[in-house]
Order: C-alpha cells, then structure tokens, then sequence
C-alpha cells in the first residue's frame, strides 16, 4: 500500500540502514498493516458484543455512511503529505450543498449541471486556498481557517439560513441509490480512492506531493515548481469536498446550509489515525481508508450497543489516541 | 523575501480584523420619542430577518397597535452581541421607560440587563433563557420541559400507552436537548409499558439523525416510536425509515414545526411536531413590559404554552411560513 517514496523517506528520517533483519521485516509489517489489524480487532470486537454487526447490510451501511467523510479524508491526506492542513471542508460541503441543491429541483437543469457546479465550486474554493498558501506565503492553518468561515457564511448568505429541498430523483439517486445492490455512494468513494491512489504513486505529482512534504526546500532546488503543486493539491481537496457535498445534498434530500459541521475534523482525524504524519511526508490513500472504516466501526457499533451518548464521545475520543499510540510505537521502535 | 511576506500578512490580518470590528462601532441613532405622558418601549430584536422571529416582531406590533399612547422602538442588532449592547446603552440614554430584549447570545445577555438595573430602567428578557436570568425585570417564553412533554404525550397517546422508544439527542449539554428529552423521559416514566429501549445523540442534524437511525435499525431491536429533539433530526429518521420500508411501523416525532418539517407533517410522515407561539411570546413580552413601565406589579416567569401541530391542523401552521 505504502509508496516507494514515502517509505524512503521515512526510513531516512528514522535513519535507519537499508539492511533488514527478520526483527526488521516484522516491524515493517507493523508498520504497514498496524492500522489494519487494529480494525479488524476492532470488527471482531464489535461481532461478539453484537450479533447483529456483522452483516452484509450492516457493513454497507457503515462503509456507506463512511463516505462522504472517507472522500473527504482522502483530500486532506494528501494536504497533510505536504505539511499542509485543510479546515475548510465541512464549510465547503455545506457551500456547494445548498448551491447544487438550488440547481438541482425537477423539471430545471439536467443532473449533470447541479453536480457539475459543486465539483466547480469546490475546486474554485481549494484553488484560492492553494493560491493564496503558495503565493502569499501565509500558513494553511490560517488560510484554511478563513475559508471554514467564509464558505460557511456564504452558505447561510445564498441560503437565506433555510434548508433548500425539493430536488429531483435523479439527482437523488447519487446519494441514495444502489448498482447491483452497493450504494453509490460506496461507488463513487471506491473511485476516488483508486483515482487518488494512482495519482500519488503512479505519477510525477504524486512524487512530487512526497517530495515536497519530505523536504520542500530540497524540493524547490531539485526544480519543483512548488506553487503549482501546492495549488493542485489544495484544488483537489476542494474538489473532494465538493464531490462530498453534492453526495450528502443528494444523502439527505436537501441542501443545507449546517451541513458537514466538524467533517473537517473528522477527516483529518482519519487521516491521522491511517498514519499520515501531520509533520508531512508519509500517509497513504489506503492508511487513510482504513482510518475512516475506523472511525465508522466505532460510531456504528456503539449506536448498536446503545452506548449511552456520553460515554460514546469519551470512547471515541480514548480509541482515536489508544489506535494512534499503538501506531506511533512502531515508528520510535523501526 | 519570508520576512516581509510575514509583515504584509500581518497587516492584512490587522486590516480584515479593524473592518471587522469597525462595523460594531455603528451608532444606531433610533429617534427619541420622549413626549410627556406617552409610554416608550424600546425592542432590541437579534435579527429582522429571521422568519420565526420576525412572527415574533408581529405579535408585538399587533399588541402595541391596542395600547393607548405606547410607542416601541425596534432595533435589529443584525446578529452581532455588541452591536445589541450599543443599542441598548442608547435605550438607556434615551431614558425609555421599559427595556424588551431578545438576546442575541446567553453569554452576553446578562452585561445588558446588569445595566438596565443600574439605569433603573425595567428590562423584560423574551424567548432566550440565561444563567442569571432573575435579574431582569421578567422573563417570558416556553419552557422547554414542557415541549418534550407535550411531544411525548402526544406519542403516547398514539401507541396506546406502550410500546419501545428510541429518542435522539440534540447536542448533548444543549439547554433544549437536557429539557426536552428530560420531558420525554418525566412522561415515559407515567406509563409502565413505554421503555426507552435506544438513546443516541444526532447533533441537531438531519444527515447524522439518518446515520443514526440507520444503525438503530441494523441493531434488531423492535422500535414503535422514535422522539426526536427537533424536527431536521426526525426528518434524518423518516428518511432512513423510509428507505428500509419501515416508516409505517413506527411513529416519527419532532420538535420546532420548521416549514421542512409541516411538509412531512401533511404527507403523514412525521405524526407530532410542537410549535413554539411566537406570536404570542411577542405580545406576552410586550403586555409585561408596558405593566412594568406602569409601575404595576409583573411575574418574574411568565410562560406561553406550546402548540402540539399534527396533520389535524398541520395547514394552520403552513399558513403561518408563507
């Protein structure tokens, strides 16, 4: 799962020698496959304590709702990469929920414009993030954070601060419909993660997202253009979470100018908890899935244990750290 | 180069937060009305337009249009809590003989009514309620308990006095999700065949509501009713219901009869939602500040009922949004 570079680089910051002994190779494994088992201790978990977890439906039903944050997460992986941060998106979901929305009542457009203005407006809101973190010069965290509150304003402004429904089924059909029984919006989630995953391994933006996150200045003097690759990556987060608002628009049937509240958090969360490294350079699109299948076991399974609402977040929050500790121990010890 | 990017940056963080708060320093120059023998109310609203509050605005102008020689002052603080307090330190220069105040926030409210008292002008807090709150003149509003009583009641008149409840939470430490689900809680506990077999928290919102209902439903456990404590959450539980083709097994319930929710209430989707008068809030605020101004004697809490809303008289209330 883990790219050549990164793992490089990794290695490098851990210097470490390249000759690998068994004790070695069994950390690399940890390291590699740590998240994964955690989930799947936790799936196994979640199947003694009840029966009805482990089902077909229910397991749709988890990687379903995951969804539209995993999109999300998948974005902020690779701003994460480059030592930068995305705060923007759950703003940026509810911007382009209730502009699709607006563009998506029966009888109007056809489908493809309501979908086609949301990607538009998210790409256009991660671009002048992008342009103004490159070219200003001013930190993502800041940037980012004008943008949760603008996008967020502009979403009450254009709504008027009301829900926006009334929308056609074929725009519906996006968040709530199936293919051969899997829901779309697993579809479209398993897409972006091949799309994304071949963009950060497979080709020169994705070594140069690793390079760039490993040592920009190095970077800038091997001839990167920098800015350029800044600004891709933020657009593509934008356009992620664009793609993720007119999936939950279309979800919940209705544009709303609240929605994706604290999604942002979420994401990096998943992101975090995949093993992408806040300082940059090291994350994986699949790390980050795993990550967002994490977070879904957890709410689902103690939704189905009803687990008092308290208790849940005090849990969440204990398995969040627990999961990342786990994870970090591997990289002091390899 | 980094250097002077990080002063140019400086500088125009500085400017973005001087426009920022240049707007607050607005003077809002409402015109005295001070004729001898002639009551003045000053209204200090958070927001014209707001569509509940606004019905709010209108149960007090239609009270005001009854009263001999009362004037009202409304002023709209657009949202902004200083900008509220300004407005009511005008009141207070203007010596208008009673204060009415939605306030904007709870954190602010009690500055404003600390300076009503100073001024020893009577101060009557309508609709939000705050820690402290017993020192204004009056309150008046709905008491929140008595909205997730009503709600409950209603659902449990529909099952029969039994069955298994599964309530959502807003979000939890919210005043209005303690009270509410405490009143579902005061209601189940008078019928010995209604337990509270889920408890979960959507967070106000529609699409964690659906999520939230999604797993309840994958857990197996037989559901009669699910009481929300508001109406985008019971409209997130309609539509998971829905789409399991389960919503005619079990009773959906709302709170806040928001024009989203009327819809459902017709279609027969959501069976109970509960309206909050704000008419009558409005003109109850009014009436206690006019008997204060008087220098007659007014409650310290005065509550208006609730309104239960279902799909008997569902097209009363889509009256009132239009």
């Amino acid at each position: 799962m883990e790219s050549q570079v990164s793992v490089t680089n990794k290695r490098e910051k851990a210097g470490v020698s390249s000759t690998a002994t068994s004790k070695d190779k069994l950390y690399r494994f940890f390291d590699r496959y740590g998240m994964l088992m955690i989930l799947i201790g936790l799936v196994i978990l979640m199947s003694i304590l009840s029966p009805t977890f482990f089902t077909t439906g229910n397991l749709l039903n988890i990687v379903r709702q995951m969804s539209v944050v995993g999109i999300v997460a998948i974005g902020v992986t690779i701003v994460i990469i480059t030592t930068g941060i995305d705060l923007s998106s759950g703003s940026v979901i509810a911007l382009v929920s209730v502009v699709a929305a607006s563009f998506a009542h029966p009888d109007t457009y056809p489908v493809i414009v309501p979908i086609l203005i949301g990607l538009g407006l998210g790409l256009l809101t991660g671009v002048i993030n992008g342009t103004i973190i490159s070219k200003a010069n001013i930190a993502p965290f800041i940037v980012t954070l004008g943008m949760m509150t603008a996008a967020r304003g502009a979403a009450l402004l254009f709504s008027d601060g009301r829900p926006i429904g009334n929308l056609s089924p074929s725009f519906l059909w996006i968040g709530q419909g199936d293919v051969l029984g899997i829901p779309v919006p697993i579809l479209i989630f398993a897409l972006v993660g091949v799309i994304s995953y071949i963009l950060l391994n497979k080709t020169k933006f994705g070594k140069y997202v690793y390079a760039i996150g490993g040592n920009e200045q190095a970077a800038v003097i091997a001839g990167v253009n920098v800015d350029k690759y800044k600004i891709f990556v933020y657009g593509y987060a934008g356009l992620l979470s664009g793609l993720a608002g007119v999936i939950l628009t279309s979800r919940i049937s209705s544009g709303q100018p609240t929605a994706g509240m604290m999604y942002e958090l979420d994401a990096i969360a998943a992101a975090v908890i995949g093993g992408t490294s806040l300082a940059g350079g090291i994350g994986t699109i699949g790390g980050t899935i795993v990550g967002a299948l994490i977070i879904g076991v957890m709410n689902n399974g103690l939704d189905l244990l009803n687990v008092s609402p308290y208790w849940q977040q005090i849990l969440k929050g204990v398995i969040i750290t627990v999961a990342v500790f786990i994870d970090s121990r591997k990289n002091r010890k390899s | 180069m980094k250097g002077r990017m990080k002063w140019i940056s400086l500088v125009v963080l500085l400017f973005s937060f001087s426009l920022l708060f240049g707007c607050n320093k607005q003077q809002e120059t409402a015109q005295s009305g001070d004729k001898p023998g002639k009551i003045v109310i000053g209204a200090a609203l958070p927001d014209f337009d707001d569509k509940w509050l606004s019905y709010l605005q209108d149960g007090m102008k239609e009270y005001a249009k009854t009263q001999k020689d009362v004037e009202v002052i409304y002023v709209d603080a657009m949202n902004d809590a200083n900008k509220q307090l300004s407005q009511v330190e005008n009141f207070i220069q203007q010596k208008v003989d009673a204060i009415v105040i939605i306030p904007v926030d709870t954190v602010s409210a009690p500055q404003m009514v600390e300076k009503a008292n100073q001024a020893n002008i009577p101060i009557v807090v309508v609709n939000r309620i705050f820690d402290g709150v017993d020192k204004a003149t009056a309150y008046v509003g709905s008491e929140s308990i008595k909205s997730g009583i009503m709600q409950m009641e209603e659902v449990a008149k529909m099952l029969g006095g039994k069955g298994n409840i599964a309530i959502m939470n807003g979000q939890m430490g919210h005043e209005a999700q303690i009270k509410r689900t405490e009143g579902n809680k005061q209601v189940i506990k008078k019928y010995p065949g209604m337990k509270v077999v889920l408890e979960g928290t959507a967070e106000w919102d529609r699409a964690k509501g659906m999520s939230l209902m999604e797993n309840w439903l994958q857990s197996g456990k037989k559901i009669d009713a699910v009481v929300a404590n508001n109406d985008e959450m019971a409209i997130g539980a309609i539509m998971a219901l829905e789409a399991a083709g389960k919503l005619n097994d079990v009773i959906v319930a709302g709170i806040d009869a928001t024009p989203d929710a009327l819809e459902y209430v017709k279609q027969g989707k959501l069976k109970v939602t509960v309206f909050q008068n704000a008419k009558g809030q409005g003109q109850g605020g009014l009436e206690v500040a006019i008997k204060a101004a008087k220098g007659e004697k007014v409650e310290k809490f005065n509550w208006i009922p609730y309104e239960l809303v279902t799909k008997d008289n569902v097209d009363e209330y889509i009256k009132k949004w239009q």
